[in-house]
């Protein structure tokens, strides 16, 4: 008697998750090797109206899904670019997501219509100077370099 | 006549590779009034070898250069609440498709409600159909994880039927501690009026014309910490009726197509595993006895692993399985039936590759499928179904660029 496709399913992916799980944990200690990294904060224009913000709705602003502020007005997102050690430590601390996962989020929503790509910047510089002079923008520095004229959102 | 839109044609498509190029040049995106209006656009070439059928061209022994892809899209945020967006594509796959430019999608996206726990809205236009993981994106090569998307599932040759459709979709996203819980409705017509959507269903040279009801579509989603838990549940239904042409030897018969799909996918940082199950329920009527008439349930799954050895190296393994009819997996009562192959009921196909990233703009690929049963290959570049082998092995090399 022949196995149920359903059962051949089931065996096949256990056997793989199985070979995934040995081959992720041999790997871990070499990828896992790494420094000390910098704490990163969320900065926003200062005419924003929130001081805090959830974890969650930070995710649906840097995902490019949620594109207001409650005030109504429009979100603008900068980030740096993929390859910056920044974006990945805010990325993987602040918004607990990959960075790898951030930028299919962007590529699925861009290539079918449903949404856009944030702005680019190339140094931290850049960022201060666009959050604290764009109405609604958001982005993130290292703490250690936030400048008096944006406004530092804390996450609830 | 026909040599004038040939001429049309070509024009078009070189002006589409112009753009693309002219763009890559710069190797960046086209952003004006502040990033609200965003143009963006990829392109592939595909070069696929077989050692005994013919997969996007005459593949069989030679090497076939019949698959490419090109696109271009733009975005307009009018406001924060409306997004106009568009996309032509031109896509060349053997016998499938001959590379003539189309929208591919083009909305007007509208979101009345929104607030920091989620969002609400329309979008109406033509519209890609969510279907499983990879569908909304399936012509994007770096969107997807292999050259071709596992065929078990998003089937190369019956592809324009769920590609988009047009009409409305509603969409509700919640966002929770835990993830996100997304929900999309859409209502439309699927595109049939072209040869490359009927020759699957009722096969070469037929005189008739092949019409669709508006057809419902239903996704599910939810996307738990961060990204690392993707499930969804899509379900959709077709309802398609043939025209029979002059001296047509079919009936006016109908198919009720009404797949459903269980997707699961795990992120780590360096590695992911996808798995899709699909059950089809295929309702096939009244297209008399040179036909073959009844109700099967279709089953499709797919295993899939990736692994990123470096952030430019990236190694993928598959396991994909297709059978036309859970009933009759080896396809004896087909081939009975109607004289043609067993095989053609199935596809079990093992797939390695590779993808490298020469630079976020450049990549490269490389794929070898060992398949036996031959269920996913079209009948456009395989018209001898006596001529077809059971065991056979696809290997493909792929360049694409964005901007």
């Amino acid at each position: 008697m022949e196995k149920t496709p359903a059962i051949k399913y089931a065996t096949s992916l256990l056997r793989l998750m199985l070979a995934w799980v040995l081959a992720s944990t041999l790997l871990f200690g070499i990828a896992h090797a790494q420094s000390a990294e910098p704490a990163m904060v969320v900065i926003a224009h200062p005419a924003t109206a929130e001081d805090s913000i959830p974890r969650a709705s930070l995710r649906a602003i840097l995902g490019m899904r949620l594109q207001r502020w409650p005030g109504e007005t429009p979100v603008k997102v900068f980030v740096l670019g993929d390859e910056v050690p920044e974006h990945a430590t805010f990325s993987k601390s602040v918004l607990q997501v990959f960075p790898h996962q951030l930028r299919m989020a962007w590529d699925r929503q861009v290539f079918s219509g449903q949404g856009q790509y944030p702005e680019a910047v190339s140094s931290p510089q850049e960022m201060l100077a666009k959050v604290a002079s764009t109405p609604g923008a958001i982005g993130y520095v290292k703490a250690s370099e936030v400048t008096p004229n944006v406004r530092v959102l804390k996450i609830r | 006549m026909y040599v004038c839109s040939r001429y049309v044609r070509t024009t078009y498509r070189l002006l589409l590779v112009g753009l693309v190029l002219s763009w890559g040049t710069t190797a960046r995106a086209l952003d004006l009034l502040d990033g609200d209006f965003q143009l963006h656009g990829f392109a592939s070439l595909t070069l696929v070898k077989t050692t005994d059928n013919n997969f996007f061209g005459q593949s069989d022994n030679q090497i076939s250069r019949d698959f490419s892809e090109v696109g271009v899209n733009a975005s307009w945020r009018l406001t924060p609440a409306l997004q106009l967006s568009a996309e032509l594509l031109s896509r060349r796959a053997g016998g499938t498709d001959d590379g003539s430019v189309r929208l591919d999608y083009g909305l007007l996206d509208w979101t009345p409600l929104s607030s920091e726990e989620g969002r609400a809205g329309i979008r109406m236009g033509r519209i890609k159909t969510a279907y499983g993981l990879y569908n909304t994106t399936r012509d994007v090569p770096f969107t997807r994880p292999s050259i071709i998307l596992p065929q078990s599932i998003y089937f190369e040759r019956t592809r324009n039927l769920t590609v988009s459709a047009d009409g409305a979709e509603v969409y509700l996203e919640r966002y929770g501690e835990g993830g996100t819980l997304s929900a999309s409705f859409a209502y439309g017509q699927p595109q049939t009026d072209t040869e490359a959507a009927k020759v699957p269903l009722v096969g070469l040279n037929r005189p008739g014309s092949l019409d669709s009801k508006l057809a419902p579509a239903l996704q599910i989603m939810y996307e738990g910490a961060g990204n690392r838990y993707r499930l969804a549940i899509t379900a959709l239904r077709l309802d398609l009726k043939y025209d029979p042409g002059f001296g047509d030897i079919l009936h006016a018969g109908s198919f009720k197509l009404t797949p459903l799909i269980f997707s699961a996918q795990y992120n780590d940082e360096n590695w992911s595993l996808t798995t899709e199950y699909a059950l089809r329920r295929t309702a096939i009527d009244d297209f008399g006895p040179y036909f073959y008439n009844g109700t099967f349930n279709g089953q499709s799954y797919y295993v899939q692993g990736t692994y990123r050895l470096t952030p430019q190296w990236e190694a993928l393994l598959r396991y994909d399985a297709y059978y036309a009819d859970q009933n009759d997996r080896d396809g004896k009562d087909f081939a009975a039936a109607t004289r043609l192959p067993g095989f053609t009921r199935f596809a079990k196909d093992w797939t390695v590759g590779m993808r490298f990233d020469v630079t976020p703009q450049f990549m490269l690929r490389v794929e070898a499928h060992r398949v036996d049963g031959t269920g996913f290959l079209a009948a456009q570049d395989n018209p001898n179904p006596q001529a077809l082998r059971r065991y056979w092995d696809n290997f493909m090399l792929q360049a694409s660029f964005r901007f």
